[in-house]
């Protein structure tokens, strides 16, 4: 059985369909990459998965301990708690809070204590302990007490990933993980989202074709909100459809090639 | 209270002040019993309460000692009472608005709730409640009924937000306002409020541990109303008036009210309040459901405004609805929250005093003191000051300074403070507190102490057990 299904996904926006009847699996420690021209319906497709949008028509679907459990209309906070977390495209961070609190909260909210008021924070160490254990992973140990407003892009990034790996997620949706990143910088989202998948199933939106080659097992590809592919990169890649809807001139035999067409 | 908070605070200079415990790191306190590290680490809030429980005798005696100055500067018992109710109230404020980033301007409502329950029952207009019930009982149910209209209101209207939730919640208010003013089984004449009916409350009401008569006294504004207390200690006659009684004891209320609200603040439900504050969405996305969040901070808030609106009526006895229910009584205690800082809990009452600091100061009154008249308000004093002499001196025309004095000083009291909230909320946004947290570099409680104690050692910031 697999971590989470979506059977004949729908979006519709008045008379746009977003998404269209897509069905679309994936399994646990798999690292997935959703890919498609601007407007293909990725992230109406992410939203639908989180619950921050209620799809028209189609069931999303959780796999647990041999039975499916509906998520359809569950909204984004019960969606996190089944364990799908997600991180956003445009950084969106608890900016006032220290780095230590904005992955402390996000640990608290699937452990103990948030509706007991007569407690204080302190009493829960566990919820420290893990946000410690996260900020060493993605590296942030050392800006723990730092206030997040004052980190460099890159690091608010960095803290992004870390809000959604608070709890352990059984799915990790990434959402353009590497945007604005500068390209020296690129490396170590790659090398953090390739750390973190040893643990958790991922599925990554992400416009820069070279990371998604680089480390996807698989690749969705949307195109006009239907799935139009879904293979290894190697066969994506060579897909005819692929190529005339999204890749255009990025194919097997350039294998330098893929910058331009990035964003 | 004052012998424990000598425990707490060693005083500047009598022992090592050492940095407080921080989570999980080196704690000078480990081993010593809960209740020593508990005062320990809250010895800034003890020096306030000690501070304030001083005033009264701080008042008397320097008003003895210098009538006409001091009697302008310093704001009265009966207005210091009120500080300390309406600032329990701007903080109940500050407690959902501050935290949570929901603006309610309908705040207004519960404060009235609680100001109009307590008399209603006294009255016997209560049904199931007799009028004989201890003020202490109806305070306490007052402030529950508060939490389940904020309930009420809180579900309708926390599917909005930004300045669409503060209108709806003004407009709820409002509903209440008119309600309040115009329904005759309150009173005879429910515009201009009810009063406590004298003749089956002829004495000022308890405020204590109900059924316990030595943990109580009565509090009332007015010396044959309420209760006066005469103790002779270490050969000193302390008399204190009702007014005095009242503030003791309301002050005792407030204070447990502000750490009842601190606790929820530092409680992981607080941070969630303020993660909502900071960001809503990623909130929910983190697995919070934070309509849930919100309603349980509105109704925490809603419970504390009720209290202090309690207390309000209790001491003076009566309400109306536009000293308790009207709108612009939450607008003061914004005023008073922003001033203070926003989000910050305690800043709210400052920033109340700080208010009625400069209300008193800019007053133009007398009041009597030992038999004569002595000038309380800016105005008056200078009159008094400069004599009649240098107030008839024409500076030009027939402008003479004693015209000058009343263009500035008479009744302008209201004109200073509005010019004093633009230049606070264009220079000092984070109110005062806010700013002096800043400047600290976190929270006053936790820093003050490290700062002083770095000073006291030549810079150098140790944590070290207490010295006592």
């Amino acid at each position: 059985m697999s971590l989470l299904r979506t059977r004949g996904l729908t979006k519709e926006f008045g008379g746009v369909t977003a998404v269209d009847e897509v069905d679309f699996e994936i399994d646990h420690g798999e690292l997935c990459a959703l890919i498609g021209p601007n407007g293909a319906g990725k992230t109406t497709f992410f939203n639908c998965l989180t619950g921050s949008l209620t799809p028209t028509r189609g069931t999303v679907e959780i796999g647990g301990s041999g039975s499916w459990r509906d998520i359809t209309d569950a909204g984004p906070d019960e969606t996190a708690r089944a364990g799908v977390h997600r991180s956003y495209q445009i950084t969106n961070i608890f900016s006032a809070s220290t780095v230590l609190e904005n992955v402390r909260i996000a640990a608290q909210a699937h452990g103990r204590g948030s509706l007991q008021p007569w407690r204080n924070v302190s009493a829960f160490p566990e919820h420290y302990e893990e946000a410690t254990e996260i900020l060493e992973r993605v590296g942030l140990a050392g800006s723990a007490e730092r206030v997040a407003s004052t980190l460099s892009h890159g690091e608010k990034r960095q803290l992004e990933m870390a809000i959604a790996l608070a709890g352990d997620p059984d799915l990790l949706l990434l959402d353009e993980p590497a945007a604005g990143v500068s390209s020296e910088s690129v490396d170590d989202v790659v090398d953090l989202i390739e750390e973190v998948s040893a643990d958790h199933a991922i599925l990554l939106v992400e416009h820069n074709m070279d990371l998604v080659m680089d480390v996807a097992e698989r690749i969705v590809v949307l195109h006009q909100g239907s799935v139009i592919a879904d293979d290894d990169p190697a066969a994506v890649r060579n897909d005819e459809r692929v190529r005339e809807a999204y890749l255009g001139g990025y194919g097997a035999d350039d294998p330098a090639g893929g910058e331009e067409v990035g964003a | 209270m004052a012998t424990d908070a000598d425990e707490a605070d060693p005083g500047e200079g009598s022992g090592p002040l050492g940095a407080t415990t921080d989570v999980g790191g080196g704690d000078p306190l480990a081993g010593e019993p809960w209740y020593r590290r508990y005062l320990w680490d809250h010895r800034v809030h003890a020096a306030v309460v000690v501070l304030f429980a001083l005033y009264p005798f701080a008042y008397s005696g320097l008003t003895e000692a210098m009538p006409a100055t001091m009697t302008t500067l310093l704001p009265g018992i009966t207005v210091m009472v009120g500080v300390l109710y309406f600032g329990l109230f701007a903080m109940s404020f500050d407690f959902v608005s501050g935290y949570t980033g929901y603006l309610d301007f309908g705040h207004a409502a519960f404060y009235g709730i609680g100001a109009y329950f307590v008399i209603l029952v006294a009255n016997d207009k209560v049904p199931l409640l007799d009028p004989s019930t201890p003020f202490m009982f109806s305070l306490v149910i007052a402030g529950l009924l508060a939490a389940l209209v904020a309930l009420v209101i809180g579900a309708v209207s926390f599917r909005l937000t930004g300045v669409y939730f503060a209108m709806i919640t003004l407009g709820f208010a409002q509903v209440i306002y008119v309600l309040m003013s115009n329904w005759d089984y309150l009173g005879d004449n429910p515009r201009s409020g009810i009063a406590v009916n004298t003749s089956m409350h002829p004495e000022g009401f308890e405020v204590g541990v109900p059924f316990v008569d030595a943990l109580n006294m009565q509090i009332a504004s007015a010396n044959f109303v309420g209760e006066t207390l005469s103790t002779e200690l270490a050969g000193h006659v302390i008399a204190l008036s009702a007014p005095e009684v009242s503030y003791f004891m309301i002050g005792l209320v407030v204070g447990f009210c502000y750490f009842a609200m601190q606790r929820v603040i530092h409680s992981p439900f607080g941070k969630v309040m303020i993660a909502i504050r900071e960001n809503e969405e990623r909130a929910e996305a983190i697995g919070y459901d934070t309509f849930k969040y919100k309603m349980g901070a509105f109704a925490i808030s809603a419970f504390f405004a009720a209290v202090g609106g309690a207390l309000f009526a209790g001491y003076r006895r009566s309400v109306d609805p536009d000293n308790s229910l009207f709108f612009l009584v939450a607008g003061d205690a914004l005023l008073a929250a922003i001033i203070g800082g926003f989000g910050t809990l305690a800043g709210a009452l400052f920033g109340f005093l700080f208010f009625e600091f400069l209300g008193e100061l800019l007053a133009n009154n007398f009041v009597s003191r030992g038999g004569e008249s002595v000038p309380d308000g800016l105005l008056p004093y200078l009159r008094d000051v400069l004599g009649e002499g240098t107030l008839s001196t024409t500076l030009f025309g027939d402008v003479t300074v004693r015209t000058v004095l009343d263009v500035l000083f008479n009744g302008r009291a209201e004109l200073y403070i509005g010019v004093l909230f633009v230049l606070f909320v264009l220079y000092v946004p984070n109110g005062i507190l806010g700013t002096l947290r800043l400047w600290l570099g976190g929270t006053v409680a936790k820093k003050l102490p490290e700062r002083i104690g770095s000073r006291l050692r030549g810079g150098q910031a140790d944590p070290g057990p207490p010295d006592d």
